[in-house]
């Protein structure tokens, strides 16, 4: 007797939890968000940041972890894949998770996501101090006199400052001696250190370096100019003629949800995001950080991204870096 | 000179501010002990500890507040990994492995005790050395770190699989270097770094990512080391003599040369980015196994090896801070999580930092390494009694902490697999006489030296000289060679005047 009395009480308390969660609205817990590149870095510092200003606007608290490893990302985002799509675990990402599919790291589209972009900050062209170059000419004229000698640093092969070094070379007609590093940070010390003669990365992850007088910016990829304090960066687009046929490739740095969450979930996230992403905080942080704010999510997103992995998937696929053929995965050509 | 007055002036004044605001200590002392904790709980690592700490935090605190919690968990942590060191012959983290040398041998002959007060104190004063660097010495050890490249980083990794190699060999070396060769070609294991082409992954997505080193340092120790202890006669626990914990002044002052000399070789390496307190305890164990009178007695319980390879590791935090402040580029993993924490809240560090912060992160060094200390020596005597524990009920609950700390790093249920397999592979290395330690610096070190040495070629076009036409790289070489024919029979014969039992 005393036993089924027990069950009773128990099945009471469950009957009870259960209900209260059917009734309760999204979110009623904690959300998770799992970042998938490490600390420290560009996506970990925004997702941080975002999230902080989100849960302002929700009833409950979001936490940030970091789920790095695999393929372009993949280790994260499988996580979450294998995550309820209730809208409880988030994936923080960025544009070079693209990839992750044609290099075999899962095998979905990005369609698999729905994704908010926070924002970006555009890549910029920049060489040692005592570089005998002094304009983006100067240095085209180089790669011109002696192609394919001329050692330039970015992120590893189909990074989003790769590709903005392949366009480049494509929209000038140069080539360079591509040399790989895993990520901004090594590339750009390596270029202090005088071991390449040019670096491609973003002018939030330069900006420091140029104030400090470590590196001397030629250009900027992508139509407008830019500053770091006093020092202008003029436009690459200014002197270079047919570059706008492949660029400007831009960062896209934010967070999604499965693409399967419900239209509930969407709604209520979006609306927490446009609240956060209007607030002076993230201004003053993306004006601090050098970086440009999206703002995008849902359908204007996903085609964002949707372009980004064409682009991605097909320029490693004819660079022979691919595990995937990406047709198979349902990629269109750009 | 006046700039090293402004410095200690500027330094003195952060110090006092810090000092006599109480709620210093709340921080102070909560985030040590946690740092002590994550060290000290094999397999979770320092830059876990200050990841957790950085998403805590945010940028709901202010700066002033989260650096002191960030910092004082960093300092723990990598002085808690000595704990299990010393007292289990598992290193709690990858910086302490070095620790485990000697620090294990002195505990079985019933020096605990003297071996975690020395082992504090080396800490205490190598976290100090590193300090008093990054706060006088910081542009001099930027041109040094800033000049490093490629090649300099590549016979360096070499050096430092070599090295260990040599020295934890017990009776040939050669088996020494075997064992790093397996290590370093199990860092081959994954996307390469140049070209992102798969290695050895037979089509297996979880291989593609390579072997995790966590996973690989608790097989690679602590698996053997609880099958070892299971093996013998576990039913009573050790006999402990807790004896004097605290040293002695004289002690200390006559062991200060080797606390300074690891501390100078710790702050360099970790100076050095991407190398950090993982290195730094072996290169100085090294460089302590040449250059001390008892040399030859390193490995059997010697207080000069633990003190080389434990003050390196503490110093090598400040040197890693100075990249990070002054290049925004982190000399180590626990300051890649600092540098999130900057940003978030705004903070940029590079060469136009705000000097004030280089002096507010000197001021909170000081206080965390003066509060590690003190509790360092407080706590000792309670953490020497788990030896009192039977190993038959101790180790289980060791290998239940070792598995959740390969687990924490998150590659699944694979990591554990992986854990097991180095772990019975090392039982069997164990058994033949192969020192493990030098596997796991090849995985460490392993992936630094593959692509710095391939990019090397890439950038010099395949030309080897570029690895002594640069000066810094021709010192390194010379270094790698002379280790590699020291130990041929006929050079070793001409060394009679200094022999030894082969390495």
């Amino acid at each position: 007797m005393k036993r089924s009395a027990g069950l009773r009480i128990c099945a009471a308390i469950l009957a009870l939890g259960v209900g209260s969660a059917t009734a309760q609205d999204y979110p009623y817990r904690d959300i998770t968000t799992a970042v998938v590149w490490g600390a420290g870095g560009g996506t970990d510092t925004i997702n941080r940041m975002i999230m902080a200003e989100m849960e302002k606007e929700l009833p409950v608290s979001i936490n940030v972890i970091n789920q790095t490893g695999g393929v372009a990302g993949s280790n994260g985002m499988v996580y979450v894949m294998n995550q309820p799509d209730d809208g409880y675990t988030l994936v923080g990402l960025s544009e070079s998770n693209v990839t992750a599919a044609v290099q075999g790291g899962w095998d979905k589209k990005f369609d698999y996501w729905y994704p908010f972009i926070v924002g970006g900050s555009p890549d910029l062209i920049s060489v040692p101090k005592d570089s005998p170059y002094n304009t983006i000419d100067d240095l085209v004229a180089a790669a011109k006199d002696a192609p394919g000698t001329i050692p330039a640093a970015a992120s590893g092969a189909g990074s989003i400052h790769h590709l903005n070094l392949l366009a480049l070379e494509k929209g000038a007609d140069v080539t360079f001696k591509f040399v790989p590093y895993k990520g901004s940070a090594p590339g750009q010390e390596a270029a202090m250190a005088g071991e390449v003669a040019l670096v491609v990365t973003s002018l939030a992850e330069q900006a420091p370096l140029i104030a400090g007088g470590e590196l001397k910016p030629l250009a900027t990829l992508t139509p407008d100019a830019a500053a770091v304090g006093d020092i202008a960066i003029p436009s690459a687009f200014d002197s270079i003629g047919g570059l706008d046929q492949y660029l400007p490739l831009k960062q896209a740095i934010g967070f999604a949800v499965h693409a399967s969450a419900s239209d509930d979930v969407k709604a209520k996230l979006g609306a927490a995001f446009e609240k956060a992403m209007a607030g002076d905080t993230v201004a003053e942080w993306a004006k601090t950080n050098y970086y440009d704010i999206g703002g995008q999510y849902g359908d204007e997103a996903t085609e964002l991204f949707r372009k980004l992995e064409s682009n991605f998937a097909w320029t490693l696929f004819d660079l022979g870096a691919t595990e995937v053929d990406p047709s198979t995965l349902g990629i269109e050509k750009p | 000179m006046d700039y090293f007055l402004t410095q200690v002036a500027g330094f003195w004044f952060e110090l006092v501010s810090l000092a006599s605001d109480p709620i210093t200590y709340v921080y102070l002392v909560c985030s040590v002990f946690l740092g002590i904790v994550f060290g000290a709980l094999p397999g979770l690592t320092a830059t876990l500890a200050v990841t957790i700490l950085t998403g805590f935090f945010g940028n709901k605190f202010p700066l002033e507040q989260s650096l002191i919690a960030l910092i004082g968990a960093y300092v723990g942590a990598i002085y808690g990994g000595s704990y299990p060191s010393i007292l289990l012959n598992i290193p709690g983290t990858a910086a302490s492995a070095a620790t485990a040398m000697d620090g294990n041998p002195l505990a079985k002959q019933g020096r605990g005790g003297e071996a975690l007060g020395m082992t504090t104190t080396a800490s205490f004063i190598g976290t100090l050395i590193g300090t008093g660097f990054l706060l006088v010495f910081v542009w001099l050890l930027l041109m040094i770190s800033k000049n490093i490249a490629s090649p300099e980083k590549a016979l360096l990794a070499l050096f430092g699989i070599l090295l260990s190699g040599t020295l934890m060999s017990k009776d040939l070396v050669l088996k020494g270097w075997i064992s790093g060769l397996i290590g370093l070609a199990m860092a081959m294991v994954g996307l390469d770094p140049i070209l992102s082409e798969t290695r050895y992954t037979f089509g297996w997505s979880y291989l593609m990512s390579g072997f995790q080193v966590v996973p690989v340092l608790m097989g690679a120790f602590a698996v053997p080391q609880i099958m070892d202890g299971m093996r013998a006669d576990g039913s009573i626990g050790q006999k402990v003599d807790v004896g004097r914990i605290v040293p002695r002044i004289g002690t200390v002052m006559r062991r200060f040369p080797t606390i300074a000399r690891s501390g100078v070789i710790g702050t360099g390496i970790g100076a050095l980015p991407g190398v950090g307190e993982d290195v730094a305890g072996w290169v100085s164990y090294g460089v302590g196994r040449t250059v001390c009178k008892d040399g030859d007695k390193f490995g059997t319980g010697s207080v000069n090896g633990l003190l080389s390879a434990e003050a390196a590791n503490n110093a090598a935090i400040g040197g890693a801070l100075i990249p990070l402040l002054v290049l925004g580029i982190p000399g180590s993993p626990p300051a890649a999580a600092l540098l999130g924490a900057l940003k978030i809240n705004n903070v940029i560090p590079g060469p136009t930092i705000d000097p004030q912060l280089i002096l507010h992160v000197v001021a909170i060094l000081v206080m965390a390494s003066f509060t590690m200390a003190i509790m360092g020596l407080l706590t000792a005597r309670v953490f020497i009694m788990v030896l009192r524990i039977p190993q038959t009920i101790f180790l289980p609950v060791v290998m239940v902490l070792t598995t959740i700390g390969s687990f924490s790093v998150g590659g699944g249920i694979n990591d554990l697999y992986l854990m097991l397999a180095v772990g019975f592979v090392a039982f069997a290395m164990n058994a033949m006489h192969y020192p493990i330690a030098p596997l796991v610096i090849g995985v460490i070190l392993g992936p630094l030296f593959d692509e710095t040495f391939r990019r090397s070629l890439l950038i010099s076009d395949g030309d080897l000289s570029t690895f002594w036409t640069r000066p810094g790289a021709a010192i390194l070489l010379a270094l790698n060679v002379a280790l590699v024919v020291s130990q041929l029979p006929i050079v070793k014969r001409l060394f009679t005047g200094r022999k030894r039992s082969p390495i």
